[in-house]
């Protein structure tokens, strides 16, 4: 069995670990770190309920090999508001606009929604398609979702948030 | 749905790449968007990933003469965004916008949409459409594999096992060039039942250049120069644009698919075709 | 004193979902846990010559095998709803002798890790002799057709009748005949399926997680299964990523590793890849109508005659009858249709099996009626809302009697409402009357758009029952405990909502326990939209119980009537004094064991349950008014706006409730356009993933999708609650099919999914094409 060893950063913490070559990124976030908000829909890169931040940019954690992002620092939904902080303004956002039903997916939408804010702090709907079209929900029917990055980017524009 | 037992390898040099891919049943890996799905689906299980994420000078974006050259590991993220490609590869920027999602573009190279060679992408289209080609790096040494020989069929391509593709190279667009995608997809970032990628380049009131190639039709990009020619010389009126557009489905034989019948994918092949340069001419003008 | 219910609450499920504090079965991790995979049939049928294990149980990394050898009495999925005429094709856990479809389950393998797993799948030898498959079901029901089981492949036929249909037919000035058609899709939760056994020797006693709607059903289920006592099986369900039915029923997985985990003595863990979801996960919804339709000059439906197939796929499940018999008998809807002779044919074929999802039946019913009153309409040339309002059941007429009745559910008898109200409200916020003109002014600039209506009337608040346990604790706060079993629905919510509401205590205080049988010893869960209304009237009368009782003791207490009493903020005043006044605390004090009980009072404890059996099931309704636009070249179709008018009764939430309906038109935008299960001759799955498979995106679902809520109550509970999870998956998908066929008229639609395809032949074939490129040359 092929095994490397590995030193990545998540969540501001520097992990190193000896791992199979074959293991995801999703798989040694869940398995490894028992950081389980990175969620499995599908394996094959099209629901995004695996996406963390990765050096900074959305990516997918199930189609990406451990090994690949030796160096790398990953920020998780874990890694979004510790325990006892205050939510972030996307999080409170999808809160009261009831952007989530079964959470399932919500992390992934969480953090490209971060991401698009960061870049966009006024998307429009064609920009809230384009970095969001990547995640499936199938509770919402998207609606709410929408009005929750809208909220948030005000909240964010107004300086009531981080 | 998880990876057969693999080995992985990240050289620091090419030479170091070429040996390990020639030396077992290998396989490249640069993004691994295309690779890892199939890896998980255990539909690929090569014995050893060969990462080129250490290997130094593939990951450029520059000017050599005429034409630009870019590096078979730069990020297609990073291609959207960059001046120069934005500049005289217009069509690239334009096409990489349509490339899955933003969450792919992170992590998907330049270099491994080539080389997987699927019909439905998008940036061997543009590579077939431009005339580009392939610079790969083998046991052998260095050669040019010109686009047009390069796609072979659904996911095959010219390259040999053991060689790399280190950069696609394609000509500089001309002033007055404009680019434009077109794709028919259920979703965006979906696969395509159909699309086409065209760049027009206007001198004075007439098309002096038209390039046009189609995705998704066949099995692999192809390129539509009966259209071409029709466009050439024309004043790019609407009417010229869906006159040459017909041609598009010219002698071309789709793979099956059962949500997508033969004569409909041919059909959607003019429309393609013809909105795609619609949007370059616009853009050209 | 009625605040809380009613009010628009934020979900108090959400912060720590937020967090990344959910915890879905995959996430749950054991000491010692090992990790199964399922070894699957890779042909739709085959006989099994044998099966050897040996080398596979000879890797040091395997942990276990097991198969259909391994069990003296192999357990079988029980059929619940079947009827004396229903042939007992029922499924075994592992297959035994034949495979019938790709994907049946045929050995479980156990390894350390998935990896591992996965890698001793293929050590398990299969010796598969192929047999020919049979997919389509009319060809199924042909002589001569594979048989997939014994004797016929025809699992049941199921007939209504009331009125004269085949003489009003004769006699109906006009006749259509048609066939509407629905294809496979499924409930694709966007988490799989999945379990944790684990077997404890102290105790005799199996705990199981699963992925499921009925943790009660579960486990009742794994009981007789693995002949075990009621308090030797436990079932959790955590949290759960989506259901939509999918996980109403026992599957063969949650037996095969409760088997394993008592056998190997340590907790084993399954969870279903989405490939294997694609192909054992229950399907939904593939049957078409074969319709013939007597009508009147002005529009009136004087008869239906409707000839059903259904392909319900290899096996019997659950609740395999249901989409056959709601398909038929609920197909006129809201309409009067004195004569109506229904056929409902229930075929086997080489399909994964089929059970119900989000809507079931109620969707191709809904469907194929509205396809009728809209051609009905085209044909007479009379305006679409016009037609169904002349065919409207109206409110006078309620309850209605609609004579049909099945097994499980009862006789069908709509309660109450007002169709054509909502048919009228629908209208008028989708703004029909002036669409025509905005639809002539597109066709001009070369933009087809259209408008089409889905309304529906869809059988809800199902039956036996619901537990509700209501508890004050000794500090105040207050617990509730629920059969129901929640998928995302916000029931911590809305049923803390309706016990704050009994007790006058805030939400806050109210926490709601459900998806543990050892908590919840009685229950049925969560689907046919059910728990508002069942689970939600056993949470109102237990806390009315506690509160009368509560009530009781605060009289004793204060020394007043308890009549004089009112509920107030945490306790109770007297009426008109709010100063003399006694808190839950102080009330449940007075009850706790280790003190003598006052005067009057019998019993400890301030608890109460209630097993609410309700008469019958309720019918909620609505209108949904989708627009559309078609792109006339590629036949690809664009959802502009969507407008529901939505009667579910009295509304606990109404926030909730508008993300239920806008999520349900969503999967309603799938089955419209976007989803089918497709299947080669074969018999080999040919889109058993997430890229050949379209689930809506973000760009495929209307960016405004308007709920408007019409609160008629039903008497058939307290709160007077109908059920609303369904309904925007019901009528959503006939209203898309309308309105595209409005689009494009006069082109023929007559199937879902409108892929761009399907539309664009529909376009050629009504010669649209042709004038379309004559308007532009």
């Amino acid at each position: 069995m092929s095994s490397h060893t590995i030193r990545v950063t998540v969540n501001g913490t520097e992990h190193e670990a000896t791992v199979p070559a074959r293991l995801t990124l999703a798989d040694f976030l869940r398995e490894h770190l028992d950081l389980t908000a990175t969620h499995l829909g599908c394996e094959h890169g099209v629901c995004g309920a695996c996406t963390v931040l990765l050096d900074g940019e959305t990516a997918r954690a199930c189609i990406t090999l451990v090994a690949q992002v030796d160096g790398a620092e990953i920020v998780t939904l874990e890694g979004i508001a510790a325990d006892g902080e205050e939510l972030h303004p996307v999080q409170q956002a999808f809160w009261d606009r009831h952007g989530m039903q079964c959470g399932f997916c919500t992390p992934g939408f969480i953090l490209s929604t971060i991401e698009l804010l960061r870049e966009h702090p006024d998307p429009t709907r064609e920009q809230i398609d384009e970095a969001l079209g990547g995640h499936l929900c199938r509770c919402t029917g998207y609606v709410k979702i929408v009005e929750a990055v809208d909220q948030a980017a005000e909240r964010l524009r107004a300086g009531s948030g981080r | 749905m998880k990876p057969a037992e693999l080995g992985y390898a990240a050289p620091t040099s090419l030479d170091d790449a070429i040996g390990l891919l020639a030396s077992r049943d290998a396989k490249i890996l640069a993004g691994g968007q295309s690779l890892v799905p199939l890896l998980n689906l255990r539909l690929a299980a090569p014995e050893l990933l060969v990462d080129l994420r250490s290997v130094p000078g593939l990951d450029g974006i520059r000017r050599e003469g005429d034409d630009l050259v870019i590096g078979a590991t730069v990020r297609q993220r990073r291609a959207e965004r960059d001046a120069t490609i934005r500049e005289v590869a217009p069509l690239v920027a334009e096409a990489l916008r349509h490339v899955g999602h933003p969450q792919i573009r992170s992590r998907g190279t330049i270099g491994g949409s080539i080389a997987h060679a699927d019909p439905a992408a998008e940036l061997p289209a543009v590579l077939v459409a431009l005339d580009g080609s392939v610079r790969a790096r083998g046991p052998g040494g260095e050669r040019e594999i010109a686009a047009a020989d390069f796609f072979q069929g659904f996911l095959m391509t010219a390259l040999a096992e053991d060689e790399i593709l280190v950069a696609i190279t394609l000509p500089a667009a001309a002033p007055r060039t404009g680019a434009g995608c077109v794709e028919i997809a259920q979703r965006a970032g979906d696969y395509a039942a159909c699309g086409a990628v065209a760049q027009v380049t206007l001198e004075g009131d007439r098309v002096a250049d038209a390039r046009v190639a189609l995705i998704g039709a066949i099995d692999r990009p192809v390129r539509a120069r009966t259209v071409e020619e029709a466009l050439i010389g024309s004043a790019g009126t609407p009417q010229d644009i869906a006159a040459a557009a017909a041609h598009a489905s010219d002698g071309l034989d789709p793979m099956p698919d059962p949500r997508v019948p033969a004569e409909y994918r041919l059909h959607l092949a003019r429309v393609v075709a013809r909105r795609a340069v619609e949007q370059a001419t616009e853009r050209a003008g | 004193m009625r605040r809380v219910f009613g009010a628009p609450l934020k979900r108090k499920e959400d912060p720590r979902l937020l967090r990344g504090g959910g915890q879905y079965v995959a996430d749950i991790k054991l000491h010692r846990m090992v990790h199964a995979a399922v070894v699957r049939s890779p042909y739709p049928h085959a006989v099994i010559r044998g099966i050897d294990a040996t080398e596979c149980r000879a890797d040091p990394r395997c942990v276990a095998v097991l198969t259909a050898d391994d069990f003296d009495d192999l357990p079988e999925l029980q059929c619940i709803d079947a009827e004396e005429t229903t042939r007992p094709f029922l499924q075994p856990v592992l297959a035994r002798g034949k495979v019938r479809y790709v994907g049946e389950p045929v050995a479980v393998v156990v390894a350390e890790d998935r990896y591992d797993a996965e890698d001793l799948m293929p050590l398990v030898r299969v010796d598969y002799e192929p047999l020919p498959a049979v997919v389509d079901p009319e060809r199924a029901l042909e002589p001569g057709a594979p048989i997939v089981h014994e004797g016929t492949n025809l699992v049941d036929t199921l007939h209504y009748a009331t009125g004269d249909a085949a003489g009003a037919l004769e006699r109906a000035p006009h006749v259509l005949r048609e066939r509407l058609q629905t294809q496979r899709h499924a409930g694709m939760p966007m988490e799989t399926r999945g379990v944790i056994a684990s077997w404890e020797d102290r105790t005799s006693a199996i705990t199981l997680w699963s992925s499921t709607q009925v943790p009660n059903g579960v486990k009742r289920s794994l009981q007789a299964a693995l002949g075990l006592p009621e308090n030797g099986v436990r079932v959790i369900a955590p949290d759960l990523g989506g259901g939509f039915g999918v996980k109403l029923q026992i599957y063969p997985e949650e037996i095969l590793i409760c088997r394993l985990a008592q056998r190997i003595r340590r907790p084993t863990k399954w969870i279903e890849d989405r490939w294997e979801h694609f192909v054992a996960a229950t399907h939904g919804r593939e049957q078409f109508h074969d319709v013939e339709v007597g009508y009147e000059d002005d529009g009136r439906i004087v008869a239906i005659r409707d000839d059903c197939l259904t392909n319900t796929g290899a096996y019997l499940q659950s609740l395999t009858l249901v989409e056959p018999f709601i398909g038929v008998a609920m197909l006129t809807g809201p309409y009067r249709v004195d004569n109506f002779e229904a056929t409902s044919r229930v075929a086997a074929t080489n399909k994964t099996p089929m059970n119900p999802f989000r809507g079931v039946g109620h969707v191709q019913a809904a469907f194929t009626m509205e396809r009728i009153v809209d051609l009905v309409a085209a044909d007479l040339g009379l305006d679409p809302v016009e037609v169904r309002l002349r065919n409207m059941i109206t409110s006078d007429q309620l309850p209605l009697d609609r004579v049909f009745g099945n097994v499980l559910a009862g006789t069908i008898v709509y309660d109450s409402g007002d169709y054509p109200e909502c048919l009228r409200r629908a209208a008028e916020l989708a703004g029909h009357a002036e669409f025509a003109a905005e639809q002539a002014k597109a066709r001009a600039e070369g933009r087809y758009i259209g408008m089409g209506f889905g309304c529906f009337v869809e059988e809800t608040g199902l039956g036996p029952y619901e537990s509700g346990t209501v508890r004050i604790e000794p500090s105040g706060k207050v617990t509730v405990l629920t059969g129901a079993c929640s998928s995302g629905q916000g029931h911590a919510t809305t049923l803390a909502q309706i016990a704050a509401d009994e007790l006058g205590v805030g939400v806050d205080d109210v926490t709601v326990l459900h998806g543990d049988t050892e908590l919840v010893r009685h229950g049925v869960g969560t689907y046919a939209s059910r728990t508002a209304a069942v689970g939600g009237a056993a949470v109102r009368k237990a806390a009315t119980k506690v509160r009368e009782r509560a009530e009781f003791i605060a009289g004793q207490l204060l020394e007043v009537d308890p009549a004089d009493l009112e509920v107030a903020e945490g306790g109770f005043a007297v009426a008109g004094s709010p100063a003399v006044s006694i808190s839950h605390a102080e009330i449940a004090a007075t009850v706790m064991p280790g003190s003598p009980l006052i005067d009057g009072v019998e019993e400890y404890g301030l608890e109460a349950t209630d097993i609410f059996h309700p008469e019958t099931n309720t019918f909620a309704y609505g209108v949904h008014v989708a627009t559309v636009e078609v792109d006339i070249e590629t036949g690809v179709v664009s959802h502009l706006r969507h407008v529901v008018v939505n009667d579910s009764g009295r509304v606990i939430n109404p926030l909730i409730l508008e993300g239920q309906v806008q999520g349900g038109v969503a999967l309603g935008v799938g089955g419209a356009l976007l989803e089918e299960i497709l299947y080669d001759e074969d018999g080999q799955p040919r889109n058993p993933n997430f890229m050949d498979y379209v689930v809506p995106g973000i760009d495929n679902v209307s960016p405004e999708i308007l709920v408007e809520h019409m609160e008629i109550p039903t008497p058939l509970n307290p709160d007077g609650i109908k059920g609303g999870g369904e309904g925007g998956a019901v009528g959503a998908p006939a209203a898309i099919a309308n309105a595209v066929a409005n689009a494009i008229s006069p082109a023929r639609i007559t199937a879902t999914p409108l892929f761009p395809a399907r539309v664009h032949q529909a376009i050629v074939d009504a010669g649209l094409a042709r004038m379309v490129a004559q308007e532009v040359t």
